[in-house]
């Protein structure tokens, strides 16, 4: 944040501040804490926001990506073991199986597995639980990779993610201790004049109205993404290193492991009937069978229930179908209660679409709180005479890469069988280069603009490859956002020449 | 419980952010009223998201929704600024001087990322392993302290003109709390 008064409001008869004072030299080396903290995370948190802004809408995308269906809004119990079968068929020794039966988020009946050669796929299934087509989601799953491990190693994703979750509370702490008028200034928005200024006021208010979700987001993130490295020292403190001892307390009821061949398949339709009957407000969301044919076969079957803030209810069946459980998501200890929030709490898959789409744009706010503060400390050494225009062409053209990296990797992944994340590295390194030849105010209105035919571009291309076997209007509602999202960002060009 | 409730009550936190923006426009009698009035359409907001969209649920709802309707009205208030005029105390307070040192430079990022970082899981592994109650409990609980804590030291040690005195403290307390986790080593 950066502070900034309301010249208005500055003749104002001034009343009894509510607010303690705060001496000058502690916001001023906060402020300096703030700066240094923001440049040096600038990128990464830049990065980390916008790819979670994006990743709000992961189901929307995944039905986007293959609108055909089929579109199921319910399963029956048995359409489900018949998938659950059919997908074991595929590969009889399959050590584990996943299940999705179709939610309002994603209305797919699905099971994931791996083959003989340890290749991993997901079939669709349809309403009788015949697998009728695989499922390929490149796109949706290269933007969800990017936001979570950064496609890096799981355990080094998440750590640098969870550090650069740190690195947002630890500004957002500093940036509330070292603006003391930013909840007084809370409505001065002005736009024009001074760069700094302009950007100041723009930081600040967005810092301001949107601090309830910035500080879920972060400390959320931060603590999914270094559960890793907690759960490691916790297990080096208490189970001689051993993870999985750790884990196995968040797993609920253990079921030995017995591979000798079971008498009979684990019946998943007359488990999924018995808890429906046991849980009759919750609907399954997933199973995962483990060890599926043998005498430790055994499935966690996922139960949501409407109206909670959680990621379901699991309960553990074994091989008889008998309900050996609760892992206590909604029913156990404050603690695991508090994990079972986590995930949907982050990335705001607990409201339906309107807390989604408040997400996004708060997701937004985020990322662009992130660019206004490297702007404003751009603009801060330009006014004391010491301009660094090589890196205020770079960082406008790192801002402004992201959109038009994203685009071209949904467009070439529409077209060709391209790996997305490097489309995506190439698009950025392609956008970043842009900084070599052009100013700042260049940079930015053509990267606007090469997004915006890249955004109309995925929308056609979508429709053009897919026109007739829409299945799913989730597709249409996705691919009016694009091309929304291109005409606003014309627009933003537009406007900006205007007031030039 | 259908999540277009968080919709219906949007005009709510609407209300309420009007009101403070009338309070904040000009100190007039009514001003507290208005701050009062204001601040209780947005706490009836998130009461009344309780009965209709669940108890945490709701209020996690309404506070995405109504961040985002306030924010959309203080933008649509964005006014265009005189760059001519130029108000007295519009700048925003300037970071500290501080002397560029690069042992120093390279002491404050040891201390604000690995050392915070250890002082943070040694408080995290001593709630998991020494404090009372429920195992699994105490494992989330020590595990959301750590990124709070160490977000609070990286704070703290950037900010800190006295390095010495972060260091001591930080390694002090990573000794103490991983001793102490360590030395029980049980859940």
């Amino acid at each position: 944040m950066d502070g900034s008064t309301a010249p208005g409001k500055l003749a104002r008869k001034a009343g009894k501040p509510i607010w303690p004072k705060i001496p000058a030299e502690f916001v001023r080396a906060m402020l300096a804490g703030h700066s240094a903290l923001g440049l040096a995370f600038a990128a990464l948190i830049y990065l980390v926001c916008f790819s979670g802004s994006i990743a709000v809408f992961t189901y929307e995308f995944n039905r986007w990506e293959q609108p055909a269906g089929p579109v199921l809004h319910d399963a029956t119990p048995q359409a489900v073991d018949a998938a659950f079968r059919a997908a074991l068929a595929k590969n009889p020794k399959a050590h584990d199986l996943f299940i999705r039966l179709p939610e309002p988020a994603s209305p797919r009946l699905s099971a994931h597995g791996d083959d003989a050669q340890g290749g991993e796929h997901t079939w669709i299934a349809d309403a009788t639980g015949k697998l009728v087509a695989e499922q390929k989601l490149p796109w949706s799953e290269f933007q969800a990779e990017l936001h979570t491990v950064l496609h890096l190693p799981r355990a080094w994703g998440g750590f640098v993610v969870g550090l650069t979750g740190v690195a947002l509370l630890s500004s957002l702490v500093s940036g509330v201790l070292s603006h003391p008028r930013v909840f007084k200034d809370a409505f001065a928005f002005r736009w024009g004049g001074s760069k700094r200024l302009q950007e100041a006021d723009l930081h600040n208010r967005i810092s301001v109205w949107g601090l309830p979700f910035h500080l879920v987001v972060s400390l959320t993130g931060a603590f999914l993404g270094l559960t890793v490295i907690i759960v490691g020292v916790l297990a080096v403190a208490t189970f001689k290193g051993d993870t999985s001892k750790a884990y196995a307390l968040f797993r609920g009821p253990a079921v030995a492991d017995d591979p000798r061949p079971a008498a009979k398949l684990i019946d998943i339709a007359g488990a999924l009937e018995a808890l429906k009957a046991h849980y009759p407000n919750a609907r399954a969301s997933y199973i995962y069978v483990e060890h599926p044919g043998e005498t430790g076969q055994h499935a966690s079957v996922n139960l949501v229930t409407e109206g909670r803030l959680s990621r379901g209810e699991t309960v553990i069946v074994d091989g008889a179908g008998k309900r050996l459980g609760e892992v206590g998501y909604e029913s156990g200890s404050v603690g695991i209660r508090v994990l079972g929030a986590m995930t949907p709490l982050h990335f705001g898959w607990f409201g339906g679409w309107p807390v989604k789409v408040a997400y996004f744009l708060l997701g937004l706010g985020l990322t662009a709180v992130t660019s206004s503060g490297v702007a404003i400390w751009l603009a801060r050494r330009r006014d004391k005479g010491r301009p660094a225009p090589r890196w205020e062409r770079v960082w406008i053209a790192f801002v402004w890469s992201q959109p038009v990296a994203y685009a071209a990797s949904a467009l070439l992944a529409l077209l060709a069988p391209m790996p997305p994340v490097a489309v995506w590295g190439l698009a950025t390194l392609a956008s970043m280069g842009a900084a070599i030849a052009w100013t700042p105010p260049v940079i930015s209105a053509r990267l606007r603009l090469l997004s915006a035919a890249l955004l109309a571009g995925v929308s056609l291309a979508h429709i053009g490859l897919h026109a007739g076997r829409f299945a799913d209007p989730v597709a249409w509602a996705v691919n009016l956002g694009f091309l929304t999202a291109a005409a606003l960002l014309a627009l933003s060009v537009r406007l900006s020449r205007t007031a030039d | 419980m259908s999540p277009l409730w968080s919709l219906a009550l949007a005009p709510l936190p609407l209300a309420g952010t009007v009101l403070l923006k009338r309070a904040w426009d000009e100190p007039r009698p009514e001003r507290p009223w208005l701050i009062l009035g204001g601040w209780g359409l947005l706490v009836v907001a998130i009461a009344a998201s309780v009965p209709l969209l669940g108890p945490v649920r709701g209020p996690s709802a309404m506070l995405a929704v109504a961040s985002v309707v306030a924010l959309a009205f203080v933008g649509a208030g964005v006014e265009q600024r005189n760059a001519k005029k130029r108000a007295a105390r519009e700048l925003a307070p300037e970071p500290s001087d501080r002397r560029r040192v690069v042992w120093r430079g390279w002491l404050r990022g040891f201390l604000a990322g690995p050392l915070a970082g250890i002082a943070a899981l040694g408080c995290g592994l001593a709630v998991a392993i020494c404090a009372p109650g429920q195992v699994q409990s105490r494992m989330v609980i020590g595990g959301l302290i750590v990124p709070f804590l160490w977000a609070g030291g990286m704070a703290w040690t950037l900010s800190d003109d006295k390095i010495l005195r972060a260091f001591a403290v930080l390694a002090g307390v990573s000794v103490a709390t991983l001793g102490a986790a360590f030395l029980k080593g049980a859940l």
